[in-house]
């Protein structure tokens, strides 16, 4: 029993980084959708492990059944575009910075979370009912009404701004290169509007 | 018809004579309509409204006539009911603002307006002439592309001009004052297209605000002196303007002078310090006539601020007529009459505007004697007229000067409209302005206008006082007077009462003075008026070649004087105007020929004992309360039908009929001749004159050269001081910080994302590690320190609160207050340690020492203490500044009383 | 005894290092629809440190409720970003976050 949860944290623990890897490091974006909802589904695990049932129902049916689904979705839109070709991979500092501070990061929370001078902090006993639809549902409705009216809104104005957004007025140029006046470029100072555009002649070499 | 007024009577009372409004607001709506809807209601709408809403107000202001004539009459004869019938009709609208005052008086200003025989005078000319002349603009500006903007703004000008007339107070009449100001540069400036024409609206606006500067001043001062500008108020109480004013010198102290002083050794240093310091006095009646008379010169074109007048007549010609010659430069007159009580307690005030008035009369006559512009000979012409209406107001002479306002807008209105008329016609074939009105071009019109012919000779007439005409009896009534009056000082022994001030009275020689310079310019105005009349209408025809049945050539309307220069012109004749243009010229005209007998004082010196003179009974409860101050009667003349008067009449016939004759002479019988010759042979005076003396060309050097050098440093200084060094090192740093930041603004998603995730690192490293932070409190007096660790996420706190240097407690606590008390120079090191959720530990020392003698000191402003040590016997008193002080040791007697 | 799999330090380090993978993805990538998911790795990290804190003290469901609104946000943030995403395709032809510059000339 004990190895039985043993396994299936590690199993789960492994899919979700695995998949964030994936993530990351495909150059295709249908893998790294793809890898997104293995990583997804693993973080449900997790949350099951956890105790939380109820977070571990809604991750899988919002992130995996709506949210990866619109990734899917927007990389069939864009079509071939959608950046299976080779990022060109210029050396930015920004990107190397990243990557160091990321790194260190990861490094600072590793040797943070190392135990001190006392071992690992233990779960306690699981209450009962906790995690369940009940208690995260009373805890939503009563102390939290607020906000979870408030969320309801929000996404109402994320719909309404994603459609205003993606419904698209053609496509705008970039903007053409100023005009060289000629005139202008070589007595170098600025000229009557008349002049531009006019050819030296005679009266213009003077 | 009485039993009309009788109604009119009740329907209007005299203190809600509502009347007043409407007699105003029809103009103003007349503006409104055809300023805002003018464009697309076309022209025939255009002229409708403003024709009918003068109209409206012209027979409101009849009605008003009617009844105030009415109500006299009544009061006249004595009639049971209107013993006390009042002189003056009162529309109150409402309290606008209110004005503070010396000593706390607060100055209701309300916006009133009131009707009395002379605004109702004034009125009926206004409108009166306003509404010919509107009728008289329909058919000048025909398809002018401005033609509803010309009449809005014609009939805001009456607005404001009503509103000037009708005003109770003196911020009502400034309120017109302005706006027929406005109404004045936006007309001159109607056709703002040529430079020239927004050049003379802005000269006549700017000159005009110098004389409002003096109106300013007076009604301020009526404020501080009177605590009023209602004209009622101010007439009533006008004894509080004999009050000495010491307006030299108008600082209290300048270092110079007090330097000056001390020079003893340079005589020249103290008497110029002497002379300088000397103070000067006037009545404030002096000052506030004189202030008062600054805004009259500026409106009525007087010297020095005529030089606008002649500019204006850029405009339109029937805004010259009813603007520039029948009404709003007669305004200053008008006021000058409104404020007759005022003018006449300083005799020296009326001499000043008598003095003007006679001077500008002959001095614009004299540059008018060689204009060749037929609308600057009238503009001079009415410069001069004015001089002579305040030569009449000047000398006492109200209703005198008053009825030549009447008059002069009959017959100068009907010379600028003939004018008009002329230059119309010539506008047939010369598109030129300056050309068409050249006298040099005219010439023989007679024949072709007949209808302008002959109400332009009935106005000249008129205006050279040939016997019998309107200005006959108006001008010679003035000169007559000028010659017989005088004006007494108000005060007792000519002192100002309570002062040694004497006030400056009537100059013995002022009344000949006055007299002949009036008839010389009487003579000068029959001369050129002559010279005028003789150009136009008779000789040869100049303007053109006259050709039968002329077709303009295709090139079209605007072939003609834009052509070669010295190319002959061959053209139509010119025609008589239509009839919209001659029914106005033949009513003023007709007024023109016998306007004069609404006042002939002149008759009695052909019949013994005729008195006659409605106009100067219907005014004379307006200029009562002028005629004398308490016991002393101020102005005196000698009585009409006289030798005297005779005499008068005689001089000013002759005048007249020599200017004429002169005229006639030179230019009707030899051709002008005589005149070249002069010019000729004394070229300086034809230069002179013809160059108006020069005026303009001073007035640009000296106060405008002076105000635009000011400008020049004024925008060196923005232009190099302000924009160059405060400007530039704005822009500088902003630059050089600008160009900093733009280090950071890559644009790149990845570069801002980098800075935030160091930013988050930065703030997540600081929160992972703990802080042993704490706030000391403490009182060196009662030596009680308390120390407040800083909260954290997820920590625990132990202290060493005892100083023993071992912690209180071995595990950590939720503890953040420690408190403890320590003795007198005693030190406690209190340690604190914090531990957080990682189970880092921070450690901090804080150091407590309570010193000898408090450091505490009372703040400044506060009860003073005084630290009283009694520690070894001695006992030390420590002040507040930090001294001490030994006191003595006290006494066996009071330690025991203690 | 504490085994594998049950202690708040395991779950911690695991959302530490989901969170590391997609921050460095972020950085990274330059694909906006793979820096979009890089974002949701992020708040997946988020969300698991707080059910793992909230188990930790179980008289509570702060967490999870915090936690369920981190992911409504999420779900918003994904459609509007998909939008955004969307439309720079549809002016600049491309998916890649440096090209959208045009602020920067």
């Amino acid at each position: 029993m004990i190895l039985a949860g043993i396994v299936y944290f590690a199993v789960c623990a492994l899919v979700v980084l695995l998949g964030a890897v994936g993530v990351v490091a495909s150059r295709d974006p249908i893998r790294s959708a793809v890898s997104l909802l293995a990583s997804i589904l693993g973080v449900a695990g997790l949350y099951l492990k956890l105790s939380a049932e109820f977070l571990a129902a809604i991750q899988v049916i919002v992130y995996a059944g709506a949210v990866v689904v619109l990734f899917v979705f927007v990389i069939m839109l864009l079509g071939p575009d959608a950046g299976s070709r080779v990022e060109p991979s210029r050396a930015r500092p920004s990107r190397v910075v990243g990557a160091v501070v990321a790194a260190a990061v990861a490094l600072a929370a590793v040797l943070l979370l190392l135990p001190r001078d006392h071992g690992l902090t233990s779960f306690g006993e699981v209450p009962a009912g906790f995690g369940g639809i009940e208690a995260v549902g009373g805890h939503l409705f009563t102390r939290a009404l607020l906000p979870f009216e408030l969320a309801t809104a929000l996404l109402i104005a994320a719909v309404v701004g994603a459609i205003a957004l993606s419904r698209g007025r053609g496509v705008i140029p970039k903007a053409p290169p100023p005009p060289v006046n000629p005139t202008a470029r070589m007595f170098g100072g600025p000229v009557h509007p008349r002049d531009a555009g006019r050819p030296l002649g005679e009266e213009g070499m003077r | 018809m009485d039993a009309l007024l009788h109604r009119l009577e009740v329907l209007l009372p005299a203190d809600e004579f509502t009347l007043l409004a409407v007699i105003l607001l029809m103009p103003l709506l007349g503006a409104f309509v055809n300023g805002v809807f003018g464009r697309r209601l076309g022209d025939q709408a255009v002229s409708l409204m403003g024709l009918a809403s003068i109209a409206i107000s012209f027979a409101g202001s009849v009605v008003a006539f009617a009844l105030l004539a009415f109500a006299a009459n009544a009061a006249g004869s004595g009639e049971s009911g209107h013993a006390a019938a009042a002189t003056t009709f009162v529309w109150r609208g409402w309290e606008w603002l209110t004005l503070s005052a010396r000593a706390g008086y607060s100055v209701p200003v309300e916006v009133a307006f009131s009707i009395d025989p002379l605004s109702a005078a004034m009125a009926l000319v206004v409108t009166g002439v306003g509404l010919l002349i509107h009728l008289y603009s329909t058919k000048y500006m025909e398809g002018d592309p401005g033609y509803y903007r010309f009449f809005s703004y014609l009939n805001l000008f009456i607005f404001s001009m009503l509103v000037l007339v009708l005003g109770k107070n003196l911020v009502m009449v400034f309120i017109g004052w302005e706006g027929v100001g406005l109404c004045s540069y936006l007309l001159i400036g109607f056709w703002f297209e040529d430079g020239a024409n927004a050049a003379a609206g802005k000269k006549a606006f700017i000159t005009n605000r110098v004389g409002d500067f003096g109106l300013i001043v007076a009604m301020a001062m009526l404020v501080y002196y009177v605590g009023s500008l209602d004209f009622g108020t101010i007439a009533a109480n006008r004894s509080l303007l004999l009050q000495d004013l010491s307006y030299w010198p108008p600082w209290n102290r300048l270092p110079l002078l007090d330097w000056m002083q001390t020079q003893s050794d340079w005589s020249v240093l103290s008497t110029v310090h002497g002379w300088v310091t000397t103070p000067w006095h006037a009545s404030v009646a002096t000052i506030v006539a004189l202030a008062l008379f600054l805004g009259c010169v500026g409106k009525s074109a007087q010297i020095p601020l005529y030089v606008w007048l002649p500019d204006a007549m850029a405009g339109p010609t029937p805004v010259s007529a009813l603007i520039h010659a029948a009404t709003m430069v007669t305004a200053g007159v008008y006021l000058v009459c409104r404020m007759a009580p005022v003018f006449a307690l300083s005799p020296f005030a009326m001499f000043v505007v008598a003095f003007v008035g006679v001077s500008t009369a002959v001095f614009a006559a004299s540059i008018a004697l060689v204009q060749n512009d037929i609308k600057k000979v009238l503009a001079y012409s009415t410069i001069s007229q004015l001089g002579f209406m305040f030569l009449g107001v000047g000398v006492g002479a109200f209703a005198a000067g008053f009825f030549h306002v009447v008059t002069h807008a009959f017959f100068k209105a009907c010379l600028f409209l003939g004018a008009g008329s002329v230059i119309h016609a010539m506008h047939a074939r010369i598109h030129a302005t300056d050309a068409a009105q050249d006298l040099r071009n005219l010439g023989g019109l007679r024949r072709f206008m007949p209808h302008t012919h002959w109400t332009f000779l009935a106005s000249v007439l008129a205006i050279a006082g040939f016997p019998l005409t309107a200005g006959f009896f108006s001008k010679d009534e003035i000169l007559y007077r000028a010659w017989t009056s005088h004006l007494a000082v108000p005060v007792p022994d000519g002192k100002i009462p309570g002062t040694t001030v004497t006030m400056t009275g009537w100059p013995a020689w002022g009344p000949s003075v006055l007299f002949w310079l009036g008839v010389a310019a009487a003579v000068l105005t029959a001369f050129y008026m002559g010279r005028l009349y003789l150009g136009i209408f008779w000789g040869e025809f100049r303007g053109w070649r006259i050709v039968r049945r002329f077709r303009p050539r295709a090139a079209g309307h605007h072939d003609g004087a834009s052509g070669a220069p010295g190319a002959p012109l061959e053209g139509p004749m010119p025609r008589e105007s239509p009839l919209a243009m001659t029914v106005p010229l033949m009513v003023l005209g007709a007024l023109a020929l016998v306007g004069g007998f609404l006042n002939p004082h002149q008759l009695a010196v052909l019949i013994p004992g005729f008195h006659f003179a409605p106009v100067d009974d219907f005014l004379a409860p307006v200029f009562a309360t002028a005629q004398s101050f308490g016991e002393v009667a101020i102005i005196t003349h000698t009585e009409a039908g006289s030798v005297l008067a005779a005499l008068a009449v005689g001089i000013s016939v002759v005048a007249a009929l020599a200017g004429l004759g002169i005229a006639y002479f030179i230019y009707a019988m030899r051709g002008g001749t005589p005149a070249r010759e002069l010019a000729e042979r004394v070229p300086w005076l034809h230069r002179i004159l013809l160059n108006r003396y020069w005026i303009d060309e001073v007035y640009q050097e000296v106060p405008i050269g002076t105000v635009d050098t000011l400008a020049s440093a004024a925008v060196w200084v923005d232009r190099w001081l302000v924009d160059g060094v405060i400007a530039g090192i704005s822009s500088g740093v902003v630059r050089v910080a600008g160009t900093v930041l733009r280090l950071f603004q890559t644009g790149r998603v990845q570069v801002y994302a980098t800075a935030m995730v160091i930013g988050v690192a930065g703030v997540g490293w600081f929160f992972a590690l703990p802080h042993a932070a704490a706030r000391a409190f403490g009182d060196d007096d009662t030596g009680r320190y308390s120390l407040t660790a800083a909260p954290g996420l997820g920590y625990g706190y132990r202290w060493d609160a005892d100083g023993d240097g071992a912690w209180d407690s071995d595990g950590f606590g939720q503890v953040r207050d420690v408190r403890f008390t320590l003795e007198r120079e005693r030190s406690r090191t209190v340690r604190l340690e914090v531990e957080n959720a990682f189970g880092l530990r921070s450690m901090r020392r804080f150091e407590f020492t309570r010193p000898k003698v408090s450091r505490a000191r009372p703040a400044a402003g506060r009860n003073t203490v005084i630290e009283i040590d009694e520690a070894g016997g001695a006992r030390t008193v420590t002040l507040p500044d930090g001294r001490k002080i030994e006191l003595e040791a006290p006494s066996p007697a009071e330690e025991g009383a203690r | 005894m504490i085994v594998f799999g049950d202690a708040a330090e395991h779950f911690v380090l695991v959302a530490a290092a989901l969170f590391t993978i997609g921050a460095v993805g972020f950085l990274v990538r330059r694909n906006v629809l793979v820096q979009l998911m890089s974002i949701e790795l992020m708040l997946n990290a988020a969300n698991l440190a707080l059910v793992s804190y909230n188990r930790l003290h179980a008289t509570e469901m702060t967490g999870h409720v915090f936690a369920f609104f981190v992911i409504a946000v999420a779900a918003a943030e994904a459609s509007v970003g998909l939008a955004i995403a969307l439309t720079f395709y549809r002016l600049r032809s491309s998916v890649y976050s440096d090209e959208a510059d045009t602020l920067r000339h």
